[in-house]
């Protein structure tokens, strides 16, 4: 009865967050082997995969996730600690479990991991926990701290049963937050809001606890500590276990519950201080949407887009001024909508970066390297879409760094550097882009031995003449590789050129900064907005293109006369400067006349200014970009298609592509005759 | 794909099976296509040309609000290309290309009809002698005394060595 | 221990054993026999609590869930059904039709007792 699509796919998908989590929370440990919160954290992603991995059937799953779950129990009260080689084994137990979830698991792989976690457990154990204070707390009572679903008490749920089921355990001091209530006119009376603490005075073990909240605990948020606990931030001064039984350290006011059942009363405010760092057993404040149907909107959004700009025109030529002044409102409006859909679209880099962190932690075990991961700029947001697209580029830029990058820890030692390497990851916004680098301090990029390797392989001319930044691109072609040796890391260098591939099918550009010794740097550029874009519609003989408005410097008239004079020659003369040109006419292939009075478009390839020279300029347009389909998507010149008010189709000009196709169909002209 | 036109190999051509089928004109030679696969038969519309695009697939069209690619099968087919008449129709279908579901204009010079195709009277293009490359037909099916061409539109389309993808732009 | 209680099983035997587990500590229990009865008496009476089993002919225990969830009458009821340890997928359903908790079978009459005690709360 799940009314949001195949209870599978729901579950696969919320497996998937509850393994990152996982992921996440264990590489925390890895730093902060005894901070609690994450370990209860860990446990409970674990607990949770668990129980749902039954009841949905994947039963390989849950029996595996039972033994990690197991271990991670016995790390919560304390008996065992979180070694790193604890925490690298369960990182491995995780991907099994993604592979028994998508699979591909292999079964002998999973005995095989189940043995080592057990073996690490028994090393673990031996080790004395980092906290011997927290083992075994909680004997002196427990701090509850607990909210219900909305609809719970639609569902039979009855909070008072709950609290008079705790009180069974033992005398208890209940409080309730009406923090969350809303206002009167907005409050269904059915719906529940309150947040309870209740501190037990008892000797029980946590899971008496928790079976008060056994029909609800998967939809519900629940936070458990001992009684006696202190904030996180002073854990390292807890008292021994053996201390008389705790208060705790910050009491917020309380209400003494009467014995018999009566409400709490709803008057009784108090803001329930949080002192033991508070982690959802489910999310809340975000709704989980299909990326299916974000992509439906969007292209709702982009019709809508289209429909207003063609009753802003029908509008600005009509004389009904009541119809001008709706049009404006719709315009208005729609120009909100489209940004309000941008900004929906958008999720932070951060998402990217957290997966390289357990890249990093993997390699530098494989190489030896120790390295130190950076990452800045990870609430920087960027159209799903492109966090989608670039997350494998990025992992292949982060391996070479470390790989080619990287030097041994005797070799940075040698040269005077600190042993371990540094990758830092970074993400800005500038301007209409979004800046996304991967940068190390290790030996850098040698241009002269690209040149050399790319002249051994035939990439360039011997003699030929390269700027050093155009050399360093030539590690983007493919087939290129530097390496002496391949490593099972990177491989042979195949991956550059899909990076650049995928980078440019974004409309990104990269770019390459090195010196040797002291490390590189490489930037990727991806402009903000992928789908709606700005344009400059103008006519090439009898079709109509769209010039990104990002890269249209200006637009000047081409008299008859100096469309004569640039006859044979390649520039054109603007104030004083040479500009280069091309006509599209003969891009294009039109066989066309020209218009009497041309156009000239110039645009900026980031590196250089051309001209275009183009029959009319029709106007500004927004357009919703179409992305080309196989047949025609190799065709670089154009990036996509957008549909015209009119139901016409024009073609989107790549400008950096157009130009050097341009400039490329003259070469050859010239050198034909 | 209807499970029985799958099981059209030479080796059991013997095997019967009706499927329903589009029937259309090229050059005066029919052709047919599933009927599943077909999701619009319109009027000619504006075609934009793609300048730099292979020939077959020289233009595109606006195929309610999307961008789809117009091919032309008489070039695919080395026939002469001929001026549009009032009877010409674009076929919209729908194939894998790549393994991704793609929506593709077929320019026709007639549609006839929906018909139920007997499969059971198909034979495989012969290996020589025949006009169009056989690798791009499906079968041969005689029907009402002629033979219509199955063509394989997969085929014609993938990105395999040897396919219209690999000619060169015009 | 206070209350009145519904079971809805097509099994008789297992309605009275219920019911005589149930009134022995105190509470009033009455039956019916499928899911369609048991729509038909919820919405005439005033139960505190809706015992079911989930197989049933006519109408089976998660559409009875659900057609009981629409009735204002019926929010608030705790609805309990009875499930095989197996049955995880089950649960998720009948939770997400508007269940309030479960008891496995085959059960104990004072597991059963427990269950209906903690979710009454009396």
């Amino acid at each position: 009865m799940n009314p949001s699509g195949d209870p599978i796919q729901v579950f696969r998908a919320e497996a998937r967050d509850l393994l990152e989590r996982a992921e996440a929370g264990l590489l925390d440990l890895l730093q902060r082997p005894a901070e609690r919160p994450i370990i209860d954290d860990v446990f409970r992603s674990l607990h949770t995969l668990k129980g749902s991995g039954a009841m949905f059937g994947f039963d390989a799953l849950a029996a595996f996730t039972h033994h990690c779950e197991t271990a991670f129990d016995r790390v919560r009260k304390g008996e065992v600690a979180a070694t790193g080689d604890l925490v690298s084994v369960v990182l491995e137990a995780k991907d099994h479990m993604r592979g028994l979830i998508e699979g591909g698991a292999d079964e002998a792989h999973g005995k095989a991991l189940i043995a080592r976690l057990e073996r690490e457990v028994e090393k673990a154990a031996g080790t004395s926990p980092a906290q011997p204070a927290q083992a075994e707390s909680g004997t002196h009572g427990w701090r509850v701290s607990f909210k219900l679903p909305h609809d719970a008490l639609l569902n039979g749920c009855n909070p008072l049963a709950l609290l008079a089921e705790m009180r069974e355990l033992g005398p208890c001091r209940v409080a309730v937050s009406t923090a969350e209530v809303p206002v009167l006119d907005a409050l269904a009376p059915q719906e529940c809001h309150l947040t309870w603490t209740v501190e037990i005075d008892a000797e029980c073990p946590r899971s008496a606890v928790e079976d008060v909240f056994v029909f609800i605990i998967d939809d519900m948020t629940l936070d458990i500590a001992p009684l006696g606990d202190v904030p996180a931030s002073e854990a390292l001064e807890v008292a021994p276990v053996d201390a008389a039984p705790g208060t705790p350290a910050s009491p917020p006011p309380v209400a003494t519950t009467q014995p018999a059942a009566e409400p709490v009363a709803p008057a009784t405010v108090v803001a329930a201080a949080q002192t033991s760092e508070k982690r959802n057993t489910k999310s809340d404040e975000s709704v989980r949407v299909p990326a299916e149907r974000l992509d439906e909107l969007m292209d709702r959004v982009g019709e809508l887009v289209i429909a207003q700009s063609r009753l802003s025109q029908i509008a600005a030529a009509s004389p009904n001024l009541d119809l001008r002044a709706v049009s404006e409102d719709i315009e208005r409006l729609s120009n909100e909508l489209r940004n309000t859909m941008m900004v929906l679209r958008m999720v932070p880099v951060g998402a990217l970066f957290s997966r390289f962190r357990r890249l990093v932690h993997d390699l530098s075990r494989e190489t030896g390297k120790s390295i130190e991961l950076i990452t800045d700029g990870e609430s920087t947001e960027v159209d799903k879409t492109v966090v989608e697209r670039l997350a494998d580029p990025l992992v292949h830029l982060v391996r070479n760094a470390v790989d080619h990058g990287l030097e041994t820890p005797d070799q940075r030692l040698a040269a005077g550097k600190t042993e371990a390497g540094r990758v830092c990851l970074s993400a800005r916004q500038a301007g209409g882009e979004v800046v996304i680098s991967i940068s190390d301090d290790g030996r850098g990029i040698d241009h002269k031995r690209v040149r050399e390797k790319a002249e051994a392989q035939g990439l360039v001319v011997p003699g030929a003449a390269l700027s050093e930044a155009d050399t360093l691109q030539l590690i983007f072609q493919p087939g290129f590789s530097t390496a002496a040796t391949v490593t099972s890391l990177s491989g042979r260098g195949v991956g550059m050129d899909v990076v650049k591939r995928t980078v440019e099918a974004l409309r990104g550009s990269i770019d390459v900064q090195t010196r040797v010794g002291s490390g590189s740097d490489i930037s990727l550029r991806i402009p903000l907005t992928l789908a709606i874009i700005d344009g400059l519609l103008v006519r090439v003989g009898t079709g109509r293109y769209v010039i990104p408005l990002s890269a249209v410097e200006e637009c000047l008239e081409l008299s008859p006369e100096e469309d004569l004079r640039a006859r044979g020659r390649s520039f054109l003369s603007v104030r004083d400067a040479l500009v280069p040109f091309l006509r599209l006419r003969d891009v294009f292939g039109t066989g066309t006349q020209p218009e009497r009075f041309q156009k000239v478009v110039i645009v900026s390839t980031g590196a250089e200014r051309v001209g275009l020279v183009v029959d009319q300029i029709i106007g500004d347009h927004q357009t919703v970009i179409k992305s080309m389909s196989k047949l025609h998507e190799d065709i670089a010149m154009f990036s996509g298609a957008t549909i015209l008010g009119d139901g016409a189709v024009a073609l989107i000009l790549d400008v950096p592509q157009l130009v050097a196709a341009g400039q490329e169909q003259e070469a050859q002209l010239r050198a034909a005759g | 794909m209807p499970a029985q036109l799958q099981a059209l190999e030479p080796q059991n051509s013997g095997s019967a099976g009706a499927v329903e089928v589009l029937t259309f004109e090229l050059q005066g030679e029919i052709f047919v296509l599933e009927a599943t696969m077909v999701r619009e038969i319109m009027d000619l519309v504006a075609m934009t040309p793609v300048p730099g695009a292979r020939r077959f697939a020289a233009a595109v069209i606006n195929f309610r609000g999307r961008v789809i690619p117009l091919a032309d099968l008489r070039i695919i087919f080395g026939m002469e290309s001929r001026p549009a008449t009032i009877e010409s129709r674009i076929v919209v279908i729908e194939i894998s290309i790549d393994s991704t579901p793609t929506l593709v204009g077929l320019l026709t010079d007639r549609v006839n009809e929906v018909t139920t195709l007997d499969l059971a009277n198909s034979t495989p293009p012969p290996m020589v002698g025949m006009r169009y490359r056989p690798d791009f037909v499906r079968a041969l099916v005689h029907r009402e005394g002629q033979f219509v061409i199955l063509p394989d539109l997969e085929k014609i389309f993938s990105a395999t060595p040897g396919s219209v993808r690999s000619m060169q732009p015009a | 221990m206070s209350g009145k209680i519904l079971i809805v099983d097509d099994s008789s035997s297992l309605r009275i054993a219920v019911k005589i587990a149930l009134t022995a500590v105190g509470y009033e229990a009455e039956e019916a026999c499928d899911g369609s009865e048991g729509l038909q008496k919820a919405s005439n009476a005033n139960y505190d609590l809706i015992l079911t089993d989930l197989n049933m002919p006519v109408m089976n225990g998660l559409e009875m869930i659900e057609q009981m969830r629409t009735l204002p009458k019926l929010a608030g009821v705790p609805i309990i059904f009875l499930t095989t340890e197996s049955d995880a997928g089950m649960k998720q359903r009948a939770k997400a039709a508007g269940a309030t908790g479960w008891i496995t079978k085959p059960f104990q009459p004072d597991a059963l007792v427990k269950v209906v005690k903690k979710v009454l709360g009396k």
